[in-house]
């Protein structure tokens, strides 16, 4: 379980959007997960289930806690900071940042499954407990928004 | 040939199979709109990767890393230390595994020797102290040792175990004198015990008197080497 923190991670700051709220994420999937040990079925992907984990995680999170309007404060007040090509870099990843952070959780998810964690649609769509039809339209919806927000931001 | 999105996408991400995959790879290569598409989600995914790849160089903190520590896992005898240092609560984990907690010792009695000086250990100990490793010593020997260090004072020490005696033995000039003495976990001859708490005290005063880590199997076979003198 230790060598997939990072990508744990990983996972939960692109889902909550930053650094602390994704390591408070992360916590919650680990006591979860130490709670629910006898639940994991030797053998199958231990990344997996930790992933399914979180996501539930998460939405329990987000149905208890309005965020909206809450994430992304810290790069808003970052854009309007001008300043060499160095920043317009720093600037142009929080663009990412702040485009995932518009598209809808099932989006979201589907994109940082497959597009950063680098799960097959099959694999992605069983962490999300959906048709792999499903996480193929919803991963196309999330991309097409993506790419238009990254455009405007351009 | 109509090709949705959804295909475009998964043709992008190599996700279709071969039929189908050849098949959409040839309009892709008769369409440049359809290429650029191609190119357009595969750059997205390359620029996603590129934002969140410092989270993987990050280091993970610690209190997240800590929810994964077992509890009887040999950990950094310094950091224990340190930590002590700063007033936290020590957590007792940085023994060597087989000698602790869960670890079976099968404990086998053998006659004491005699005629050493007065809080010395006696011949079989001082040749357990002497000859036995931690990371070799089988499982059958009578005097187990648990663990060796440095004291403050650069001299070795060892901590061990036997059926009727426990302690840590430091080596002088003259042996090995017996620095901690506690009772011995005598059991009938061939039966497995549970490590107890007489060795739990033993290594926790074993930590109180190290200077740094315990010894790991290359520091220690060195030390023996040395015959268990500094430098």
């Amino acid at each position: 379980m230790l060598d997939l923190l990072p990508r744990l991670r990983r996972f939960a700051i692109g889902l909550t959007g930053n650094a602390p709220d994704g390591d408070d994420l992360c916590q919650v999937t680990i006591e979860r997960a130490l709670n629910n040990r006898d639940k994991w079925a030797a053998g199958s992907r231990l990344d997996s289930w930790m992933y399914r984990i979180m996501r539930n995680a998460w939405i329990d999170e987000t149905r208890a806690v309005s965020r909206r309007g809450q994430t992304f404060v810290a790069e808003e007040a970052g854009l309007s900071v001008g300043g060499d090509g160095g920043q317009e870099a720093a600037v142009e990843l929080s663009n990412v940042g702040r485009a995932l952070g518009k598209l809808p959780e099932d989006q979201r998810e589907a994109v940082l499954l497959v597009m950063v964690e680098g799960y097959a649609y099959k694999e992605a769509a069983e962490i999300v407990g959906c048709p792999v039809g499903t996480l193929n339209s919803r991963l196309v919806r999330g991309r097409d928004a993506l790419l238009a927000l990254l455009e405007d931001a351009a | 040939m109509s090709i949705t999105d959804e295909e475009l996408a998964a043709f992008a991400d190599d996700e279709l199979d071969g039929e189908r995959n050849a098949a959409v790879a040839k309009a892709v290569a008769d369409d440049p709109a359809l290429a650029r598409k191609v190119d357009q989600h595969r750059a997205l995914r390359a620029k996603l990767g590129d934002h969140f790849a410092p989270v993987l160089e990050d280091e993970v903190p610690t209190h997240l890393k800590d929810l994964l520590e077992p509890k009887d896992r040999v950990v950094d005898f310094a950091r224990a230390k340190e930590a002590k240092r700063k007033g936290d609560g020590i957590r007792w984990g940085w023994i060597a595994a087989p000698a602790l907690a869960a670890s079976l010792a099968l404990a086998v009695f053998l006659p004491r020797g005699s005629g050493v000086p007065e809080g010395y250990a006696n011949a079989d100990l001082a040749e357990a102290l002497d000859t036995q490793l931690v990371a070799s010593q089988g499982t059958d020997t009578s005097t187990r040792i648990l663990l060796s260090f440095q004291r403050d004072d650069g001299k070795y020490c060892r901590a061990f175990s036997s059926s009727d005696s426990s302690g840590i033995a430091c080596r002088d000039e003259t042996g090995w004198a017996l620095v901690e003495e506690a009772g011995g976990t005598a059991v009938k001859s061939g039966e497995f015990r549970q490590a107890g708490n007489t060795q739990q005290d033993l290594l926790e005063r074993a930590q109180e008197m190290a200077s740094g880590p315990a010894l790991d199997a290359d520091a220690e076979r060195a030390a023996m080497e040395t015959g268990w003198s500094r430098d």
